[in-house]
């Protein structure tokens, strides 16, 4: 067997890869922080909502940390329009990441919540802090310092399961793979153009986080 | 009176630690709380600011008094009074500079350049001038303790209120401390100290309470308190602490 590599044969596409990268980045760009708001609020519902609303999150946890995501996009674009709810294939994507992260999400950010320490509320408190503002200055913060490590692996996960999205038709990264593939037939040098790709959006990923975490939440963290 | 205590309860679960508490205070009068460990001195600070909610009696300042169960009459009461906590309690994800103006800026609304300037002033005077941009873990305990006494001069108290704030420092970063609320009492700013340090306190206080079991047992000028108490209980603690 003798292979020859072209890696001349698919760099045209290198643009329309990029497009792609960009379409994959917005979509878990979008999921993370739609994760990162349900999360919080599943967090804060586990810690002071209690029994009922605490245990409601429990069980949605177990559920969506216990299903295969695919699975639960499915039910999303195949099984939702039998009830009358449709959705782009994007769309049905973006909402099966985000109620994934947000289940995975509330248990990170749960260990973040309770790391805060009181101390610091109870200052915040005294100065005329609402719980908002407590959320904004402190603990925020904290958590984006504390845990910026297993938000960044989330967000890593996420970056590379969009890639999922391809199965509903969504052309982002690894579905213009599909297509460039199905044209050229050069799998090599596509597929491992695309993984080259992958790496560098998620370091991107990766520096985008902590920089939202240093300049937006004022969290002592190094970008790089 | 300005600061106005009457018959103030509070408990922490079954334990009563306060238990009917008699205080008042005139504008710009510095009032020190002394007493046995597990007195209520600390407890009634953190009653005062509605950390821990009275369950009978009341707060008033300045005629006003504060319900605590409105968060309305919390938030103005908690907008004249500040209060410095033994452990710092800074925020940790914050510098120094931001420490001292996050809540007058943030909270109160004040121009951020005014604040700034107040409080790179104030920095300095306490010996911080050059630490604006370290983080609270960057400081020794003194230096954290004087940034915490900065960041509730910021929010230019009526009442600040001291808890034991010199307890968690070791003997050589105590003075430090201690000669920045010297420097306060100078000025004339109305406080309520809780502390151990029984020379501070008979230096700096106008009036001098000894509390115990929750209960102000005896108040007056330090000279009678350290001097010549009237009140047995006041006598035997007096004499406890002459003999260490």
């Amino acid at each position: 067997m003798h292979y020859v590599l072209q890696y001349g044969q698919v760099t045209p596409f290198l643009s329309y890869f990029l497009g792609g990268a960009l379409i994959s980045l917005v979509l878990s760009g979008l999921a993370f922080c739609g994760g990162m708001f349900f999360g919080l609020v599943g967090a804060l519902c586990r810690l002071h909502g209690g029994p009922v609303l605490s245990g409601l999150v429990r069980a949605y946890v177990v559920f969506f940390t216990n299903t295969p995501q695919l699975v639960q996009i499915y039910v999303i674009f195949y099984g939702l329009p039998d009830l009358g709810i449709l959705f782009s294939p994007f769309a049905a994507v973006l909402l099966g990441m985000t109620l994934n992260a947000a289940a995975y999400l509330t248990e990170i950010l749960r260990a973040g919540v309770t790391s805060v320490h009181r101390q610091e509320l109870e200052a915040g408190e005294t100065m005329g802090m609402n719980h908002l503002q407590l959320l904004r200055f402190i603990i925020l913060p904290h958590i984006f310092r504390v845990l910026l490590p297993p938000l960044s692996s989330q967000y890593i996960m996420m970056v590379l399961g969009s890639s999922m999205a391809a199965v509903f038709g969504v052309e982002e990264l690894t579905g213009r793979a599909f297509n460039v593939n199905s044209t050229t037939f050069r799998s090599i040098e596509v597929f491992t153009l695309v993984a080259g790709l992958y790496v560098l959006v998620t370091l991107g990923a990766t520096i985008l986080l902590a920089l939202v975490a240093r300049y937006g939440f004022r969290a002592r963290v190094k970008v790089l | 009176m300005y600061l106005d205590i009457r018959g103030l309860a509070a408990r922490y679960h079954e334990l009563q630690v306060l238990d009917g508490i008699d205080l008042s205070i005139s504008r710009g009068e510095i009032v020190s709380l002394i007493g046995p460990s597990g007195s209520g001195k600390s407890t009634l600070l953190r009653a005062v600011t509605g950390l821990l909610p009275p369950e009978r009696g009341t707060v008033s300042i300045g005629g006003e008094e504060i319900d605590y169960k409105d968060r309305r009459s919390l938030r103005a009461a908690r907008s004249r009074l500040a209060i410095v906590f033994q452990q710092y309690n800074l925020f940790g994800n914050m510098t120094v500079l931001q420490n001292a103006v996050v809540a007058p800026v943030k909270i109160r609304g004040r121009s951020r350049a005014e604040v700034e300037a107040e409080a790179r002033d104030l920095l300095a005077r306490v010996g911080l001038g050059d630490k604006l941009d370290a983080y609270p873990d960057q400081l020794s305990g003194g230096q954290q303790q004087r940034v915490a006494i900065v960041r509730a001069l910021c929010l230019k108290p009526e009442i600040l209120l001291l808890d034991e704030v010199t307890s968690a420092l070791d003997p050589e970063r105590v003075s430090e401390v201690l000669d920045t609320i010297r420097l306060l009492a100078a000025e004339h700013i109305t406080m309520l100290i809780v502390s151990h340090e029984m020379s501070f306190v008979r230096d700096v206080s106008h009036r001098v309470a000894f509390m115990a079991e929750g209960r102000v047992l005896e108040i007056g000028p330090p000279e009678q308190i350290f001097d010549a108490p009237q009140v047995q209980r006041t006598r035997d603690f007096i004499d406890k602490i002459s003999r260490k």
